[in-house]
């Protein structure tokens, strides 16, 4: 696996905790341990898609990587396999 | 209102194509038991939920639905991409290939398109939880019935983790019905539905 894909693959598993605690927060929405668990990856995401925008390229419509190109639509879009 | 975010919610990396599978696997997009049908289920018949909690549950299963199509349409695409005629004759991709060619169209694996006739939105909230768990067993069931048929590697990982997903769901909405349980008369639960029996008159004009 190569540094992209190893850095895609962090920032795929924050994503993934995300939706699985917010799953469980939706009925659950008092759990503090959940909560706190959530906030903590929440950061964690943030940080990890920072760092891979800076690299790779934006991934994020509100994260541009910056405001003097429109990288977004830059291949490889996701559903391209590592062949490109 | 949604967003896009520009990855898949798992990797998908198909070295190989195979039409052959591909010919089986597009039922989970656009089929019976599919990820587009599982989607618009759980979106629309959030609206009439009248508890935050299960609004919330629906909203995000069936955004992490949309999320499952894209995987599933990932798949599809890289095992046709690159693919020679002898493969497509082969396989019998042949007749989905003459209208298709290698493009993604959401349709049950006997060919028959994607029809919101594949699930219900009844506005009972019982009704429509119950369903839900029927469902996500259906997809389940699907993804059994791929896992048995497909051997390469490459296709099995994304494959199981789309069929694990549908075991957390159906524990979601379980955990779903007994919170609404919970909220109606314990001596009978259908006395009436709280998505329409308890709302405030509205002023006629």
């Amino acid at each position: 696996m190569n540094s992209r894909a190893m850095l895609l693959k962090r920032l795929q598993v924050c994503d993934f905790v995300l939706t699985e605690v917010g799953l469980f927060l939706d009925t659950h929405p008092n759990d503090k341990e959940a909560l706190a668990y959530y906030h903590k990856y929440l950061a964690l995401k943030q940080e990890t898609q920072t760092e891979f925008t800076r690299r790779f390229g934006t991934v994020s419509r509100y994260e541009p990587k910056n405001s003097d190109t429109w990288d977004w639509v830059d291949n490889p879009w996701p559903w391209d396999n590592s062949e490109g | 209102m949604w967003s896009y975010e520009k990855r898949l919610e798992y990797p998908v990396d198909i070295k190989n194509p195979n039409p052959a599978l591909a010919k089986v696997i597009i039922s989970q997009l656009g089929g019976p038991h599919g990820e587009l049908g599982a989607s618009m289920r759980y979106l629309h018949q959030r609206y009439s939920m009248p508890y935050g909690e299960v609004r919330g549950t629906l909203t995000d299963v069936g955004t992490e639905e949309l999320a499952h199509m894209e995987i599933i349409s990932a798949i599809l695409y890289q095992l046709t991409k690159g693919m020679s005629i002898k493969e497509i004759k082969d396989s019998g991709f042949d007749t989905y290939f003459v209208d298709h060619t290698a493009g993604i169209y959401p349709q049950f694996a006997s060919g028959t398109p994607f029809s919101a006739e594949t699930f219900a939105s009844t506005g009972d909230v019982i009704a429509d939880l119950s369903e839900d768990l029927a469902a996500e067993q259906k997809a389940r069931l699907s993804y059994d019935n791929i896992l048995r048929m497909v051997d390469d590697p490459e296709v099995r990982d994304p494959i199981r983790f789309l069929r694990e997903r549908e075991i957390v769901h159906f524990q979601r909405f379980g955990e779903a019905l007994s919170l609404v349980n919970e909220k109606l008369d314990s001596k009978n639960f259908y006395a009436f539905n709280p998505a329409f029996d308890c709302q405030k008159p509205r002023r006629r004009r």
